[in-house]
């Protein structure tokens, strides 16, 4: 009789050959896990670069300009390039296929500002079209300068003083380093990589249990003469390193990712080297091992595949779900969030992400939360495997 | 030798759906017009209730009982897969219920359920459960080649067994069931399913298996078909509705019960409760 190690690394290796012939199911989550997350991080790049190069051009669209050539004088020594607006700019705002606001002046602003009237000066913007909508707030700053300007020299014309109408003054002190500041962008990042590990367990997880029950292949396992815990130990451990594996690849997809990153702000701001994709791999890899055991467990207890892939979707809900208080920041961290799982990995690699250093304790204890799930799940399939062999 | 002592299980009946809210019926009310249901006993289904056997070495021996009449769950029990709630197994003397691992070592059990592997190949499916029952990979692979030689299936060995038919299915979770040579062989019903030439090859393998030459095997048969067992076994045990109802040779059946025709022997033997209920309606 030998000992429960031998038929482990049997059943290991089996389940580790069956699920990666399963090449159309790797395939899928290769695709939408894996990839998902250097994608995004292009749009991202695509999106910031956009808005870069069109705040470094300079460039304001006015419709009505010989109307008001103090202004005109006023925006060109900013250093902007004034352009007549297209006279169909509100239905191709509209359609967003015109990005930029449009300034409309009246046709009697230069009068009316002569006389101290006060005329109305519109910015047209789509609040749908979302990329004007972004530069409408630098036009709207231009053009409070502008009123600025004509107050503070028709008051010291009157021998007011200056710091009267300024009686206090504001300077902005970010205390951001820049990359908190990217992690506003980047912080999403974690998520794509935590679903890439969910995903890459829930197949191989739902086969070696649900799926074996289906296929009727579950009884006569049972009927070897190995024990019970090491068949379930080997399912695990293979299941385990499947998504050990995507989490890896996940993790080093970003690496090359960010090669191709066209906005050098964001470049800059993202800082993901090596060290980065390790401390994501210790923080990922126990949950991996946890998530394996616990949809296991989970799925053990259906007939079929297809049952337990609703079973599945509460832990895929759960596990969605619990990032999410980080990203919207309730309540800021507290101490629970490094006992919860899948909240505890977010927060600890958006930490990574913003280049601070992960402390001992940090670690050990969602290590210790993902080992004690792994045991109890483990211990829970090994215990119902004879009842769910024979119903 | 598989001996199998006075066996009982039963299970909780799952709770009648739907009916449960609605007004109980005149049928399920007791003589005090309680609710029958709510005697612990009659919500419990009684598989088994006892049965016994005796297979020697050797020896093809028959167990042969209508549908439901607790065939599958006393191979269950002898596998270790369940519990019984009375009596006592055992395989070459080992005790199933305090040695179940060295009971399974002993024996090579092709279960109601033999579903294989759809994206390993058949010997692939083979060679695991032979590394399960702790043979060298090249011991498990020798031993496929040879069984695979006598089921006539080496040209399926290296497919997957993903698009088998039920015949080649069967013959790849027979193999996989004998890969490790044991002494004692048990078959839940192994010709469901099978053609007549897949039957015929399967009851000559089975005879050969039985001789010195083939290690004179311990095969216990489970069927509800009798002109399987009367082709094939050298003793019978008749169950049902959970208890062994006669044991012997075809020919010492056919002189208990009078009968020169197997199926009229099985049918006085087995359904006796039904043939007096006929016999008083008539």
């Amino acid at each position: 009789m030998r000992s429960g190690l031998a038929p482990f690394w049997v059943v290991l290796k089996k389940e580790l050959v069956d699920a990666l012939r399963d090449r159309r199911t790797l395939a899928t989550v290769l695709v939408s896990s894996v990839l998902m997350g250097p994608l995004v991080l292009l749009a991202i790049s695509g999106l910031v670069a956009s808005l870069e190069s069109r705040a470094e051009q300079r460039e304001v669209y006015v419709a009505g300009l010989a109307h008001a050539p103090t202004l005109r004088n006023y925006l060109e020594r900013q250093t902007y390039t004034v352009k007549e607006a297209p006279a169909d700019f509100e239905a191709r705002l509209r359609r967003s296929t015109f990005t930029d606001p449009v300034v409309v002046v009246p046709a009697d602003f230069e009068a009316a500002l002569v006389r101290g009237d006060v005329p109305v000066v519109e910015i047209v913007s789509d609040s749908a079209n979302q990329r004007s909508e972004a530069s409408t707030g630098r036009i709207e700053r231009l053009l409070g300068g502008f009123s600025r300007e004509r107050a503070v020299l028709s008051l010291a014309l009157r021998g007011v003083s200056l710091q009267l109408l300024e009686p206090m003054q504001i300077e902005d002190r970010d205390l951001a380093s820049t990359q908190t500041r990217s992690t506003r962008i980047t912080g999403m990042l974690p998520y794509f990589v935590m679903m890439a590990v969910l995903y890459g367990a829930l197949n191989a997880a739902l086969d070696t249990t649900a799926g074996e029950r289906e296929r009727g292949s579950l009884e006569p396992l049972l009927m070897n003469p190995a024990e019970r815990w090491s068949l379930v130990a080997g399912k695990w451990g293979a299941v385990a390193c499947i998504s050990m594996l995507i989490a890896v690849l996940s993790c080093f997809s970003f690496l090359p990712g960010q090669w191709v990153l066209r906005s050098d702000t964001l470049a800059a701001m993202f800082q993901y080297g090596p060290r980065e994709a390790l401390l994501f791999l210790v923080v990922l890899l126990p949950l991996a091992a946890a998530l394996a055991a616990v949809l296991m467990a989970v799925a053990i207890r259906s007939r079929t595949f297809k049952e337990a892939q609703a079973s599945a979707t509460i832990v895929v809900l759960v596990v969605s779900l619990l990032p999410l208080v980080n990203l919207f920041e309730l309540g800021g961290e507290a101490p629970w969030h490094l006992w919860t799982p899948a909240l505890a990995q977010n927060t600890l690699m958006t930490r990574v992400l913003k280049g601070e250093d992960l402390g001992w304790v940090q670690i050990l204890i969602p290590l210790s939360v993902c080992a004690v799930l792994t045991a109890l799940g483990v211990w829970y399939v090994a215990r119902q495997l004879r009842q769910a062999a024979v119903k | 030798m598989i001996e199998v002592r006075s066996v009982a299980k039963s299970f909780a009946a799952p709770a009648p759906r739907g009916r449960r809210w609605l007004p109980a019926r005149a049928h399920d009310l007791d003589a005090g017009g309680h609710r029958a249901r709510s005697d612990p006993d009659a919500r419990r289904v009684h598989a088994v209730r006892d049965v016994s056997l005796v297979a020697r070495g050797g020896q093809i021996t028959g167990l042969l009982g209508p549908n439901g009449a607790g065939k599958t769950t006393t191979l269950r029990m002898l596998a270790a897969l369940i519990t019984p709630d009375a009596g006592t197994l055992s395989v070459d003397g080992i005790d199933v219920a305090t040695r179940p691992r060295e009971v399974l070592a002993r024996m090579g059990v092709l279960s109601d359920a033999r579903g294989l592997y759809p994206r390993l190949t058949a010997r692939e499916n083979i060679v695991y459960y032979g590394a399960l029952q702790g043979m060298e990979r090249d011991a498990a692979d020798a031993r496929a080649q040879d069984l695979a030689r006598m089921f006539e299936m080496t040209a399926l060995l290296d497919r997957r067994s993903a698009g088998f038919s039920q015949g080649e299915r069967m013959k790849t979770a027979l193999v996989r069931a004998l890969v490790h040579d044991p002494a004692n062989i048990v078959l839940d019903e192994p010709t469901n399913g099978l053609d007549v030439l897949a039957t015929r090859a399967l009851r000559e393998s089975l005879r050969w298996l039985r001789t010195p030459a083939g290690g004179s095997k311990c095969i216990v048969f489970s069927t509800h078909i009798m002109q399987e067992v009367e082709r094939l076994c050298d003793s019978v045990v008749v169950v049902a509705h959970g208890r062994t109802v006669a044991s012997g040779s075809v020919a010492e059946l056919l002189q208990q019960t009078g009968e020169s025709d197997f199926e009229e022997a099985f049918v006085k033997l087995a359904f006796v409760d039904e043939r007096s209920g006929e016999r008083s309606l008539a």
